[in-house]
C-alpha cells in the first residue's frame, strides 16, 4: 500500500515545486519524489525544535533511539542521520548525539545482532547497543515490585534473569497478556538503558498510525489513566523526556518514503509484514494490539485525518495534578492516580465468583492486573 | 468430562458461560449475580432517593425491558421505596414502533406500572415517517435523535417526574468512548461515562416555559454487558421486541461497534475495561472539573445536552464526512503551524513549569505541560427562545430542525452516508447460543 499512486497523480505536476512530475498523492496534494521526501523530513524535524544546535553550551545532549528494525524506527534513524549531517555541514557541530538500542528476545538473539551490524555499517558514527529483554531484571533494583510478580520467586536465591523472564511470561494466560507484558518490559528496559547511558530523551519511532493504535489499544486494555504519558511529547514519569518525531507522519507515508529512498534503507527494514496481522479475529492468538493495528491500517487508507485526529485528541489529555507523588504500578511503573490498584473497588466491580479468600492486592494498575494471572496480583493472607 | 459445577453455589450444574468473565454459573446464580451487580451500581452511586418517582424510558427493546424488570425486582427486594413508571416515545415509524409499543403495553401490565406514550406527532407535529418523506432516508437520524432527547424530558416533566432512567448498557458506553476518541470529541468523552447526566438547574426561568430543563438522566445498566442483558431476558422469559430501526443505521457508531465486538471476542473483560478507561480519561480532559466519571458517586451530574444520543444526533455523521471536515481543518492548521514554528527559539526541552507564560505562542506543538490550557469551550446553557428547552444556542436544535422542515426545505445540510458494516442483533444471538453451555453428559 505504498501511498496513493493513483493514475491521476502519476504524470501530473507536483503541487509544491510546480516543476517535476508527481509520483503520489499525499493528503490530496500530488507531489514529486523530492518534495515528498522533504515533506516527511520537515514533519519529523519540526518536532525536534529542542534539539537544534545550541551555541551557548558545549554540553553534548544525547538522545536514545530504540530500534525495532520496523518501518518507523528505521526511517527515523535515516532522517536523523541526514539531519545531523546537515547540521554538521552548516554549523560545524550537531545539536545532539544519537545512540541506538535494539532489544532482543531470547529466540531471535543472533538475528538481532546481524541486523544491528547492518544498520551500523550503513549509519556509522553513532553509538549502538543491543540488549536481551531479560536484562530488565538486571537493571531494576533488587527490591523492585516487579520481582513480586514472578511466580515462585523467593528472596533467598534469585533465579537467573532469563529464568525470571521465562517464568513471568509462562504464567500469562493469553496472547494479549503476553504481548502486553513483553512490550511493557521492553519499554522499561529502554528507559533504564537511557538513564544509565546518560540520554536525557528517548525518540520513539511511532508514526501517527501506531500512536493511534496505541491510544485505542491502551484504552481497551484499561489503561486510559496512563494515556498522557503514552502518546504525548514531554517529560515522562521516568526521569527522561519522550519525543515522537514521526507523530505527524502516517505509516503508509513512511512505507512510501522507504519505497522511494535508496535501496540501502529498505534492505534494513525487517518488519513482520502486515499479513501477519490480517489473521482471523477468532484466532486465539490475536491480541488487542493486533486488532487495533488491523483497524487503523484500514482506516488510514481512506480516512487519514481520523487517524491523526485520534492522536491529536489523546495528546490533549492532561497529566493529573500530583501525579509525581502518586504510587507506581509494579509492572508498568506508571503513576496510578490515588493508588487505585487492581480491578476491584470501583463502580464496575464484578463478583468474579472465583475466590472469596481474604486477599491483599499487590500494587499493580488496572490494565496490568488484567494481563497478569489472578495469583500474581494477590497473595492469600494466611 | 464431569459436568461443570457452578462457580458460585458449587452445587448446581453450570449452564451459563458468563460473557463478562467466562465464569461458569448455574441459572439462578447468574440471575443473582446480574441483579447484585446492578444493585451495587445503584447503591455505590447513590443513584436513587427514597420516595423518588422514576420514569423508565421504555422502547420495548431488550435493554429497557430488562431495566424495568430488574428495577422492579430490586425495588421490592431492597425496599428502595421508588415509584416506577414507564415512559415511551412514539417516533411514528410504521412497522417498527407500532410493534414495540405493543410490547411496552404488555410490559406495563406485567410489571404493574403506569405507562405514558408520547408521540412525535403530538410534540412536534411531524412523525418520523413524515420526516423521512421530506428529507429522505439519509440523515434523518439527526432529526430522530434530537427530537427524542427532548421528548423524554418533555414527557417526564408532563408527568412531574424529575429522573429518567435509560437502558444504555456497557457496550453502548464503551462504543461511545471509542467513538469519541475517533471523532476527537473531548467534551463528550468527559461526559459519556458518567452514570448520571442532568440538565443543570437554571435560575428560575422567566415566562411560562415548561419545566423540562431540570430532569436527571441516568443509566443503571452502564456496567451490564449487552450479552448478559440478552441472557437475563432469555432466562427470565421477559417479553421484549427485537428489531432494529428500519431507517439508516449510524455509520460511525457502526465502526466502533464492530470494533467492540471483536475486542470482546479477544478479551471478554475488554468492554468493562474500556468503560473504566473512559472514566479515568474523563478526569484528564482539560478543564473538566466534573469529570469524575461516575466513580465519585452521586454528586456528579454533568450537562446532558445531546450526549450519548443512542442513535441519531450529530453522532450520526458518516466517517467520510468527518474525514473531509478534519482534513480541511488540518490543512488550515498546517499553514499556521509552519509559520509559527519558524519563530521558535532553540531550547532544550524545558521542564513543565518553565514554559509558563513566556512563550508567547500557544503551546500547541509541544506537550511539555506549560500553563494550564483552557479546556475545550464549555457549553454555556441557556434556554431556547422558542420552546424554552435547555440549549447552548439561542434556538435549540429541535426548533432549528423543525423550522427547516416546516419551510419544506431542511436547513441542515444532509450528508451522504458512508455505509459501514453494521453488527446486528443476530450476531449477538448467535454468540448467545455459543455462550450457553450445552448440557454435558
Amino acid at each position: 500500500m505504498p501511498g496513493k499512486t493513483t493514475d491521476g497523480a502519476a504524470g501530473g505536476i507536483c503541487r509544491r515545486c510546480k516543476e517535476n512530475v508527481s509520483v503520489l498523492v499525499v493528503r490530496l496534494e500530488p507531489l514529486c519524489q523530492e518534495c515528498f521526501a522533504r515533506y516527511v523530513h520537515t514533519k519529523a524535524i519540526k518536532r525536534l525544535e529542542t534539539f537544534r544546535v545550541d551555541f551557548h553550551t558545549n554540553e553534548e545532549r544525547k538522545v536514545l533511539l530504540p530500534l525495532s528494525f520496523g518501518v518507523s524506527s528505521t526511517t527515523l534513524l535515516h532522517i536523523l542521520d541526514l539531519h545531523l549531517k546537515t547540521q554538521m555541514s552548516k554549523t560545524g557541530r550537531t545539536g545532539f548525539a544519537l545512540s541506538m538500542v535494539a532489544i532482543r528476545n531470547a529466540e531471535q538473539s543472533p538475528h538481532t545482532e546481524d541486523l544491528l551490524e547492518e544498520v551500523r555499517n550503513q549509519y556509522p558514527g553513532h553509538e549502538y547497543a543491543s540488549l536481551p529483554l531479560h536484562d530488565v531484571f538486571r537493571v531494576i533494583p533488587d527490591d523492585a515490585a516487579l520481582r513480586d510478580l514472578i511466580p515462585e520467586y523467593t528472596k533467598g536465591e534469585p533465579p537467573k534473569d532469563q529464568e525470571q523472564l521465562a517464568r513471568l511470561i509462562n504464567s500469562l494466560t493469553s496472547a494479549t497478556a503476553r504481548a502486553d507484558v513483553l512490550s511493557t518490559l521492553r519499554a522499561r528496559l529502554i528507559v533504564e538503558h537511557a538513564k544509565s547511558t546518560g540520554c536525557q530523551s528517548i525518540l520513539w519511532g511511532d508514526s501517527t498510525t501506531t500512536l493511534a493504535e496505541k491510544t485505542l489499544a491502551e484504552t481497551c486494555k484499561g489503561r486510559g489513566f496512563s494515556l498522557p504519558w503514552q502518546v504525548a511529547d514531554g517529560k515522562s514519569p521516568f526521569g527522561v523526556y519522550f519525543h515522537y518525531p514521526l507523530r505527524d507522519v502516517l505509516k503508509k507515508e513512511l512505507v512510501s518514503y522507504i519505497g522511494f529512498a535508496e535501496s540501502g534503507l529498505s534492505s534494513l527494514v525487517h518488519e513482520p509484514f502486515s499479513g501477519a496481522t490480517q489473521a482471523s479475529t477468532s484466532s486465539k492468538n490475536t491480541t488487542i494490539d493486533d486488532l487495533m493495528k488491523q483497524y487503523f491500517e484500514s482506516v488510514e487508507e481512506n480516512f487519514p485525518s481520523i487517524v491523526s485526529n485520534v492522536v491529536r485528541t489523546s495528546s490533549k489529555l492532561e497529566v493529573p495534578a500530583g501525579a509525581e507523588s502518586d504510587p507506581r504500578c509494579g509492572l508498568c511503573d506508571m503513576p496510578v492516580p490515588g493508588g487505585r490498584f487492581g480491578i476491584h473497588g470501583w463502580g464496575g466491580y464484578q463478583q468474579d465468583g472465583i475466590e472469596t479468600a481474604a486477599v491483599v492486592g499487590k500494587n499493580v494498575c488496572y490494565g496490568c492486573t488484567r494481563s497478569l494471572p489472578p495469583s500474581a496480583t494477590t497473595t492469600t493472607r494466611i | 468430562m464431569p459436568p461443570s459445577i457452578c462457580a458460585v453455589c458449587k452445587t448446581n450444574r453450570a449452564l451459563i458461560l458468563r460473557p463478562k468473565d467466562h465464569s461458569k454459573l448455574c441459572k439462578p446464580c447468574f440471575i443473582n449475580v446480574f441483579e447484585a451487580e446492578i444493585h451495587h451500581t445503584i447503591i455505590s452511586t447513590n443513584l436513587f432517593q427514597r420516595g423518588e418517582r422514576i420514569a423508565i424510558g421504555a422502547s420495548g427493546g431488550k435493554d429497557s425491558t430488562v431495566l424495568a424488570s430488574v428495577l422492579k425486582t430490586l425495588n421490592e427486594r431492597y425496599d428502595y421505596g421508588l415509584d416506577l413508571i414507564l415512559l415511551s416515545i412514539d417516533e411514528g415509524i410504521k412497522g417498527y414502533r407500532d410493534d414495540s409499543l405493543e410490547t411496552v403495553k404488555r410490559n406495563a401490565q406485567q410489571y404493574d406500572m403506569s405507562l405514558t406514550i408520547l408521540g412525535y406527532a403530538e410534540l412536534y407535529g411531524w412523525t418520523m415517517d413524515q420526516v423521512v418523506e421530506q428529507v429522505g432516508k439519509k440523515g434523518n437520524c439527526t432529526y430522530c435523535g434530537v427530537f427524542r432527547r427532548q421528548a423524554l424530558d418533555r414527557g417526564a416533566s408532563r408527568l412531574g417526574v424529575k429522573h429518567v432512567v435509560t437502558g444504555h448498557n456497557a457496550d453502548d458506553v464503551a462504543e461511545t468512548v471509542l467513538m469519541n476518541l475517533l471523532r476527537g470529541d473531548l467534551p463528550r468523552l468527559s461526559r459519556t461515562t458518567s452514570i448520571v447526566t442532568s440538565t443543570p438547574s437554571l435560575t428560575p426561568s422567566s415566562g411560562p416555559v415548561a419545566d423540562n430543563t431540570n430532569i436527571k438522566r441516568s443509566k443503571p445498566l452502564k456496567y451490564a454487558y449487552e450479552k448478559e442483558i440478552v441472557l437475563y431476558a432469555y432466562h427470565k422469559r421477559l417479553d421484549y421486541f427485537s428489531t432494529e430501526c428500519i431507517y439508516s443505521p449510524e455509520a460511525f457508531r457502526g465502526s466502533a461497534r464492530a470494533l467492540i465486538k471483536n475486542l470482546e471476542r479477544v478479551r471478554p473483560s475488554a468492554i468493562l475495561d474500556v468503560v473504566r478507561s473512559g472514566e479515568d480519561m474523563a478526569r484528564l480532559v482539560p478543564g473538566s472539573d466534573e469529570g469524575c466519571g461516575g466513580a465519585c458517586g452521586s454528586g456528579a451530574a454533568v450537562p446532558a445536552e445531546e450526549e450519548e444520543g443512542g442513535c441519531g444526533s450529530a453522532v450520526g455523521k458518516s466517517m467520510a464526512s468527518v474525514e473531509s471536515q478534519l482534513a480541511a481543518n488540518e490543512r488550515a492548521a498546517e499553514h499556521n503551524l509552519e509559520t509559527e514554528i519558524l519563530s521558535k527559539p532553540a531550547k532544550p526541552t524545558p521542564p513543565p513549569s518553565a514554559t509558563s507564560t513566556k512563550g508567547q505562542k500557544k503551546p500547541r506543538a509541544e506537550r511539555t505541560g506549560g500553563p494550564k490550557k483552557k479546556g475545550p469551550t464549555k457549553q454555556v446553557m441557556g434556554q431556547c427562545k422558542k420552546c424554552g428547552y435547555l440549549s447552548s444556542q439561542e434556538v435549540c436544535k429541535a426548533c432549528v430542525l423543525l423550522e427547516g422542515l416546516n419551510k419544506n426545505r431542511p436547513k441542515n445540510k444532509i450528508e451522504v452516508g458512508y455505509e459501514v458494516q453494521d453488527v446486528s442483533l443476530n450476531s449477538v444471538r448467535d454468540e448467545l447460543e455459543a455462550a450457553t453451555l450445552a448440557a454435558e453428559g
